[in-house]
């Protein structure tokens, strides 16, 4: 069945879900960013998987490589662009994570947004000091 | 064509690169960065202005980078409606850059300056390059641009209410980016190209329709998140009422109008108006939603307290109609969907403008810190009134022209119930902007709240405010002008 | 509750992607539309147009630069977030957690550190350079320069490393990656072709194929450098806990 031929495509999909699942469900925030790098290296597997070829060979030209023989290189070369995005929404997101911490104490989502609606009802007590 | 066919590269690389120069500048002088900063934005609206008159005959500009023709290169495809789209860009974001120069102090500290007008300068050249690619890995790349530098300019204030609005953000919008990801691949596994203009023409003929349909429901998604389309919406009140004012203008103004038109492109030019296999059903469950995000935008706009969460619930709101138009599938509701783009970035923009300003001058946020507003500060608050009309659709502001021709397209293909939930939205809008402007006008202020004397905000900030609210009604009583080269875009589209 | 919720959206998520997965093309199907499509003329020549046996460097460098020149963008703006949110370290002496433990690094980790960091640095250097030969690059390269700064960060401390790489030095390269697109593509368009134009039309034939490698190699070693840079500086950003002008005890 083609389902078990595509077996790499399979483990991209639920690597995909389980890191989905990490995202959704986990209260502590680092392992929600955890969980979306989990995400992103399932799909960066999913592309390159796209690519394989039996016996295939790196596309490289050097030593006389046939170029009948050689693995896809344009999912490669997409994939090098989306490490570095992904590298840089991790960076960005570990920034926040620090500011937050620092301000909060907590890395609790349940906690921070308890504590959002206490600032809500704080807020709406307070007239026009503001 | 010449030269001119450069100028849509040198409009997207010209911002970007002068958001790499800034800070430069902003260790020498920093008094010079906005000005610095404005430079990029004029000279790409200069020339996106006189590109408008020079497009080559066949309705679009196509220009190869680096001589490889698509599809072994990237293509960047410019058609009207993109270049009409890039231009609103450029000077909404513009009018919200002058807007910072003064007000910014209020919510950003010093050292954080030039990295604001850095972030600043990368949000609108990467907004720009989102519009004009032909490409669509190249969307995707221009996306994260976009993306990165609104989180972080969420987080500038750097208050704990920013830092929470600004994770939650990014909490759903990384998500969504790895999704169109997903979605990319499995178009590109289908089909073995990325440029769009090829897709289209792969898509119809592959026979991989499951994969295909699936990456439709993905796309639309990952760009739903990002345009804050009904039930994926979560992130947009905190972070657009906690941003400071010119950010939220140019997020609810300009961001959810470009991925909500990410979404018009790829359904059109990707899949093409023939493939209502494919697309259909997906379509269908959109219209609900768009139809669920006008009422409850409406009702949730209604019950608040707060200006700019009043102002974001309404951008919800206002999404659903433009998804409402993208997928009544006629080419007035195409064209409505993007003459709404227009004025609802125009009329949103110059709404959190006003609200920037009366945060700026009195630090009121609440609506009821509003009553009798007019007596210190009248400009701001005719623009914020005529700004409103534009946004519950009153002739004869830009915004009646939108909607007619929403509520036309939808009534003209038997979707009836949806035109009706348009008016009903209007009704909504009534409520909540005449609430405001009822409290502005007509209610006598707190004693001591508000000077009897005109002390308006700076007019560095009142200009854009009005030269936005202008627009609204230039717009609507010059609707002309653009309409028809809507229409017969929309119609190629179809 | 959020839990159970949760599970059943994910098995209908992973339901629906197995569904797309069964229904594809076959893994490693040559006759799959992506590789009969566009890939069969990059192999073939990538060569002969990139002059970068590498094919994949000739596709990101050259066929796809743009994309590559986003790229590079993308992590100028994480690192121009990460400033706006954190905020740059100040001149003085700086001090991160590290620095103030009690629990010093012992001194044979020192030792390798201080061994090895040159010839990681090295190794960086060549894959910057070799990208077009090899697998590597020059996104690679920099990466491998700011990981050898991170090991080193955290073995000798926050105001070590600035010393090495001062901010004098780190805040002109940081945009060096876009910069060097720019100007390649802006001499592209004077050569004669579009932007991002490596063989550029108005000069002889034969001297086509140095300028492409030259200014291949030039992109390289600007995103190598700009990719350094910015790591560093992001790393010294996140680290730093605070600023103190007294000297430590």
């Amino acid at each position: 069945m083609r389902l078990f031929h595509n077996y790499h495509y399979v483990a991209a999909m639920l690597l995909f879900c389980i890191g989905l699942y990490t995202v959704i469900v986990r209260r502590n925030i680092i392992k929600k960013l955890i969980g979306l790098n989990i995400m992103e290296t399932a799909v960066f597997f999913f592309y390159i998987s796209l690519g394989y070829m039996d016996n295939g060979i790196a596309p490289i030209r050097v030593g006389g490589a046939q170029p009948g023989q050689m693995v896809n290189p344009i999912p490669q070369a997409l994939i090098l662009t989306g490490i570095v995005v992904a590298v840089s929404v991790t960076a960005l997101a570990l920034s926040l994570v620090i500011l937050l911490y620092r301000q909060y104490g907590t890395l609790d989502v349940d906690h921070l947004m308890r504590q959002e609606e206490d600032e809500g009802e704080g807020e709406k007590g307070k007239g026009a000091e503001g | 064509m010449g030269a001119y066919r450069h100028f849509p590269i040198f409009m997207i690389t010209i911002p970007l690169v002068g958001a790499v120069l800034l800070p430069f500048l902003g260790y020498l002088r920093q008094k010079w960065v906005p000005w610095a900063a404005a430079i990029p934005l004029v000279s790409s609206t200069i020339l996106g202005s006189l590109l408008m008159g020079r497009m080559p005959a066949g309705g679009y500009l196509s220009y190869h980078m680096g001589n490889w023709d698509p599809p072994f290169g990237i293509e960047i495809r410019v058609d009207y409606v993109g270049l009409f789209l890039m231009l609103i860009v450029c000077g909404i974001a513009l009018l919200a850059l002058f807007f910072s120069r003064l007000y910014i102090f209020k919510e950003v500290s010093g050292g954080r300056l030039t990295a604001y007008y850095v972030l600043f300068l990368l949000l609108s050249g990467a907004m720009l390059g989102f519009v004009a690619t032909g490409d669509i890995f190249n969307l995707f790349v221009f996306m994260e641009i976009l993306a990165l530098s609104s989180y972080a300019l969420v987080a500038i204030a750097g208050n704990r209410n920013a830092v929470r609005a600004a994770f939650k953000y990014l909490l759903m919008g990384a998500p969504s980016s790895i999704i169109v990801l997903l979605a990319i691949g499995f178009l590109y596994s289908a089909t073995g190209t990325l440029n769009m203009a090829d897709l289209s023409a792969r898509v119809a003929e592959s026979g991989y329709t499951e994969v295909l349909m699936v990456a439709f429901i993905l796309f639309v998604i990952g760009f739903g998140v990002k345009a804050a389309l009904f039930p994926l919406h979560m992130w947009l009140p905190d972070a657009h009422s906690i941003a400071p004012s010119p950010i939220s203008a140019i997020l609810s103004g300009l961001l959810v109008e470009v991925s909500a038109f990410a979404v018009l492109r790829i359904t059109f030019s990707v899949f093409t108006a023939g493939a209502t296999n494919l697309v259909g059903g997906t379509l269908d469950a959109v219209s609900v939603f768009a139809a669920a995000a006008v009422l409850y935008g409406g009702i949730m706009a209604i019950l608040q307290k707060d200006l700019k969460m009043m102002i974001a619930y309404s951008t919800i709101s206002h999404v659903g109609y433009i998804f409402l138009g993208i997928t009544a599938f006629t080419a007035e509701g195409v064209a409505g969907a993007m003459y709404h783009m227009l004025d609802h970035g125009l009329a949103k923009a110059c709404l959190f403008l006003c609200a920037g300003s009366f945060i700026y001058v009195k630090g009121y946020r609440r609506i009821e810190d509003l009553k009798g507003a007019w007596r210190q500060m009248p400009w701001t608050c005719f623009a914020f009134a005529l700004a409103s009309i534009s946004v519950i659709g009153i002739p004869p502001t830009a915004g009646f022209i939108s909607k007619w021709y929403l509520v036309y397209g939808n009534f003209s293909r038997d979707r009836w119930p949806y035109a009706l939930i348009l008016l009903l939205g209007s009704i909504l809008a009534a409520v909540y902007c005449l609430r405001v402007i009822y409290y502005m006008f007509f209610q006598p202020g707190k004693e001591g709240a508000w000077e009897t004397v005109s002390k308006d905000a700076p007019s560095s900030m009142l200009a854009p405010i009005w030269i936005l609210s202008a627009g609204t009604l230039f717009f609507g009583l010059f609707s002309s002008l653009l309409i028809p080269s809507l229409l017969r875009a929309a119609k190629f589209l179809l | 509750m959020k839990r159970v919720v949760s599970l059943l959206f994910l098995a209908a998520l992973a339901v629906l992607l197995l569904y797309v997965v069964a229904n594809m093309p076959p893994m490693g199907d040559p006759q799959s539309p992506t590789r009969t499509h566009v890939v069969p003329k990059y192999l073939e020549d990538a060569q002969e147009e990139t002059h970068a046996p590498n094919v994949i460097t000739g596709i990101i460098l050259n066929y796809r630069g743009y994309d590559t020149m986003g790229e590079v963008t993308v992590i100028f703006c994480a690192l121009a977030g990460v400033l706006a949110v954190l905020g740059r370290e100040k001149r003085g002496r700086i001090y991160a957690y590290a620095d103030r433990s009690r629990v010093k690094s012992s001194t044979i980790v020192k030792t390798m550190v201080r061994f090895t960091v040159p010839f990681i640095i090295l190794f960086s250097v060549y894959t910057i350079l070799h990208g077009e030969i090899s697998p590597g690059g020059g996104f690679q390269g920099g990466a491998i320069i700011g990981a050898s700064m991170i090991i080193f960060t955290t073995v000798f401390g926050l105001y070590e490393s600035s010393q090495r790489i001062p901010q004098k030095l780190r805040l002109p390269l940081e945009g060096s990656a876009v910069l060097t697109f720019f100007t390649v593509g802006v001499l592209g368009m004077v050569g004669g072709g579009n932007f991002l134009t490596y063989a550029w039309p108005h000069i002889a034939v034969s001297l086509q194929p140095a300028v492409v490698v030259w200014l291949t190699i030039l992109v390289e070693i600007g995103i190598g450098l700009g990719g350094a840079m910015v790591f560093i500086s992001i790393l010294f950003s996140m680290i730093r806990e605070g600023e103190e002008v007294a000297v430590v005890p």
